[in-house]
C-alpha cells in the first residue's frame, strides 16, 4: 500500500500562493442557475499584477467564475452564488456592496467586442464619465492613454469622433480593453478576448495583456491552450464545475499532476 | 458509377426547378399589387377631391370656415388639420415617456414572474377596439375630466395671462386635450410593445459591458441600451404617430366636432378623420368632394410623417 500511494495521482491539485501577494480569492464557491449547480466548491487565488488563465472544455464553469467575480450574474434573477470571494479582505459577495462600485473596480471584456453605438473618443470616455468630472484636456489625456495601453492610439488618432462601430474586429476588441482600464480599475476579466479575432489581432491583443499585467490583476478564460501558455503565470483548469488543477503555468504545462487536466493539455479530450 | 451519379442528380433538381419561376411571379405579382393599390387610391382621391381643390384653391388649406349649408356652401379645412396635428403630437408627447418606462421596467427590472403577466396584459391593451376606447372617453372619462381637471385648471389660470387661453373653451370633458388623452392611451400600448421587443434585440453582452464599467441600471439605459436601438424607436413612434393621425371612432366620440380652428386645449375642434367620419353620410356634391380632398390630405400628411422618419433615419446611418 505505501508504495501505491507514493505513485498516486492525485485527482485535485491546487497550489498555493503566498498570501500577501493574492489580490482575489475565491473560497468554496458554489454557483447556481436556477436549481443547476455550475460551480462546486470551488477555491482559487489571483496572484496581484498576474495573469491567471482558466481552461477547460466548453461549459466547464470557466465563463461562470469570471461572471461571480464581479457578480455579473446579479443582473439575473435566479442566478446566485454562495462561498467567499474576498477582494482586499472584504467579501464581495456578501449582500449590500455597491456593485456599480464594485464592477468600476474590476473591469471586463467580453468574447465579442461590444463597442458602443457612439464615437471611439466617447467609448472610452464612458465609463470615466460615469464616476469622474474631468476637464476637457484631462479626459483627452486619459482617453489617449488608454487607446496607447491598448496599442489602439496610432490606429485610431486621426478619427477619434468617428463611429466605434466602423473599426475592425480587433481594434474593435482593443478598444473594449481600453474603455475598460480607462475607469483604472484594479482587475480585469477577460473573457475568450480573441476568440472573435483573427490570428493578427489576437497577438496584439495578447501583447497588450502582457503589458497591463504589471499594474492589473488580469483573469482571462481562454480556449487556446497556446494563448494560456504564453501569457499566463498562473493556470486553473477546471472540469465539469470543479476546479480540477491550479498552478504555476510553466509546470502545468510540462508536467500537469493530475490525469484530469494531463489528458486535457496533451489533447486526450476538450 | 456515372448511371447512378446521374440517377441522384437527376432527382434532386426538378422539383426546385419548376417552382422557382412561379415562386418568383407570386411575390413579384404581390408586391405590384400594392402598388397598383396605392396608385389607384392617391388618384381616386385626387379625382374626386379635384373640384373641391379647383373651386377653393390654396383656401381649402389655410381656410378656417367649414360651412356646409348649401345656401353658401365654404369648405376650408385648416381647423380639422391644426386637430390633427395637435391631438397626434399631444397624445405622443403623453404616451412617449409612459411607452419607455413601460418598456425599460419589462427589459430591464421587471422580476420574472411578473414579466409575462405585464407583457400580455399591455398586448391586450393594444387589442381594444377603438369604439371600446371611444365609448370609455365619452361615458367615463369625460364626466371626471370635466369636473376634475377642466373647472379646476379654468378656474386656477389667472385672468389675462397665457393660461386662460390655454385652458380656454367649455369644460364638458369632450375637446382637443381630452381627445389627446384618449389618443395616448390608445397608442401607449402599441408603442410600449414595439419598444420592448427592439431593446430586448439589444445583445446580452453589449448591456454587461455597460454594467461592467459600473453603470447603473438608469445610465446603461439611457447611454447604451437606448442610443443602440435608436433607429428603431424612431420608426416605433412614427408608425404610433401615423395610427394617432388616422384614428377616427375615439376621436369623433371625445372631440366636440365643431369646425373652425379650436381656440384652447378645452375647446372641442375636430380632425380630418373625425370630419370626414361625422359628414360622409349625407353629404353630396362639392360637401362629398370636399370630405374626399379631406382624405388626400390627411394621406399626404402621413406620408409626410414617414418621409420624415425616413430623413431622421438616414441622418442616423451617417452619423
Amino acid at each position: 500500500m505505501p508504495l501505491s500511494a507514493t505513485h498516486a495521482i492525485p485527482d485535485v491539485s491546487i497550489a498555493k500562493i503566498d498570501a500577501s501577494q493574492v489580490k482575489l480569492d475565491v473560497q468554496n464557491l458554489d454557483f447556481f442557475y436556477g436549481k443547476n449547480r455550475a460551480l462546486k466548491s470551488v477555491s482559487i487565488p489571483f496572484e496581484a499584477n498576474a495573469v491567471t488563465a482558466l481552461i477547460g472544455p466548453s461549459g466547464c464553469g470557466k465563463s461562470t467564475l469570471l461572471r461571480t467575480l464581479n457578480r455579473m450574474y446579479a443582473l439575473y434573477p435566479g442566478q446566485r452564488a454562495t462561498g467567499k470571494i474576498m477582494l482586499d479582505g472584504e467579501d464581495i459577495l456578501r449582500p449590500g456592496v455597491n456593485l456599480s462600485m464594485l464592477r468600476a473596480k474590476i473591469g471586463m471584456v467580453f468574447q465579442k467586442p461590444t463597442p458602443f453605438p457612439m464615437s471611439i473618443y466617447d467609448n472610452v470616455a464612458f465609463g470615466v464619465r460615469l464616476y469622474e468630472t474631468l476637464n476637457k484636456t484631462d479626459m483627452s489625456e486619459r482617453v489617449e492613454e488608454s487607446l496607447r495601453r491598448a496599442a489602439l492610439w496610432e490606429e485610431v488618432k486621426d478619427k477619434l469622433q468617428t463611429s466605434g462601430l466602423g473599426l475592425s474586429g480587433g481594434q474593435q476588441q482593443r478598444l473594449c480593453v481600453a474603455r475598460c482600464i480607462a475607469v483604472k480599475p484594479e482587475i480585469l476579466l477577460l473573457d475568450e478576448p480573441t476568440s472573435a479575432l483573427d490570428p493578427i489581432s489576437s497577438a496584439k491583443l495578447e501583447e497588450t495583456v502582457t503589458q497591463l499585467k504589471q499594474d492589473y490583476t488580469i483573469v482571462i478564460v481562454t480556449h487556446n491552450l497556446g494563448q494560456a501558455a504564453r501569457i499566463s503565470k498562473y493556470t486553473g483548469f477546471m472540469y465539469l464545475g470543479e476546479l480540477v488543477e491550479f498552478g504555476q503555468t510553466a509546470e502545468m504545462f510540462t508536467k500537469p499532476v493530475t490525469t484530469r487536466g494531463s489528458d486535457y493539455i496533451t489533447g486526450r479530450f476538450g | 458509377m456515372s448511371i447512378e451519379l446521374n440517377a441522384v442528380r437527376r432527382r434532386s433538381t426538378p422539383h426546385g426547378f419548376a417552382f422557382e419561376p412561379i415562386f418568383e411571379g407570386l411575390c413579384f405579382g404581390a408586391a405590384t399589387m400594392l402598388l397598383i393599390a396605392l396608385g389607384g387610391v392617391l388618384v381616386a382621391l385626387t379625382i374626386g377631391g379635384w373640384p373641391a381643390f379647383s373651386k377653393f384653391g390654396l383656401d381649402f388649406i389655410t381656410g378656417v370656415t367649414w360651412d356646409p349649408n348649401p345656401e353658401h356652401e365654404v369648405y376650408g379645412a385648416a381647423g380639422p388639420i391644426v386637430g390633427t396635428l395637435l391631438t397626434s403630437a399631444l397624445a405622443l408627447l403623453m404616451a412617449l415617456p409612459v411607452a419607455g418606462g413601460v418598456a425599460f421596467f419589462l427589459v430591464e427590472l421587471c422580476p420574472t414572474f411578473l414579466r409575462r403577466p405585464i407583457g400580455t396584459a399591455v398586448e391586450l391593451l393594444a387589442g381594444i377596439p377603438s369604439i371600446v376606447y371611444g365609448m370609455w372617453g365619452l361615458f367615463v372619462f369625460a364626466p371626471f375630466f370635466a369636473s376634475h381637471v377642466e373647472t379646476p385648471l379654468m378656474s386656477a389660470a389667472p385672468a389675462g395671462s397665457i393660461w386662460e387661453t390655454v385652458f380656454s373653451g367649455i369644460p364638458n370633458g369632450s375637446g382637443i386635450l381630452a381627445a389627446s388623452i384618449i389618443l395616448a392611451i390608445m397608442i401607449l400600448p402599441f408603442m410600449a410593445a414595439t419598444l420592448r421587443e427592439l431593446l430586448s434585440t439589444v445583445p446580452a453582452q453589449v448591456r454587461e459591458s455597460a454594467y461592467g464599467l459600473g453603470a447603473t441600471t438608469g445610465e446603461v439605459v439611457m447611454k447604451v441600451t437606448l442610443p443602440y436601438v435608436q433607429r428603431g424607436a424612431i420608426g416605433a413612434v412614427m408608425l404610433g404617430l401615423g395610427r394617432a393621425l388616422g384614428e377616427t371612432m375615439a376621436v369623433t366620440f371625445i372631440i366636440g366636432n365643431s369646425h373652425g380652428f379650436p381656440k384652447g386645449m378645452f375647446d372641442s375642434g375636430s380632425t380630418i378623420a373625425s370630419t370626414i367620419a361625422n359628414e360622409f353620410n349625407e353629404a353630396s356634391g362639392l360637401q362629398s368632394s370636399s370630405l374626399i380632398a379631406l382624405g388626400l390630405l390627411l394621406f399626404v400628411i402621413t406620408f409626410i410623417v414617414l418621409a420624415l422618419a425616413r430623413l431622421l433615419l438616414r441622418n442616423q446611418v451617417k452619423a
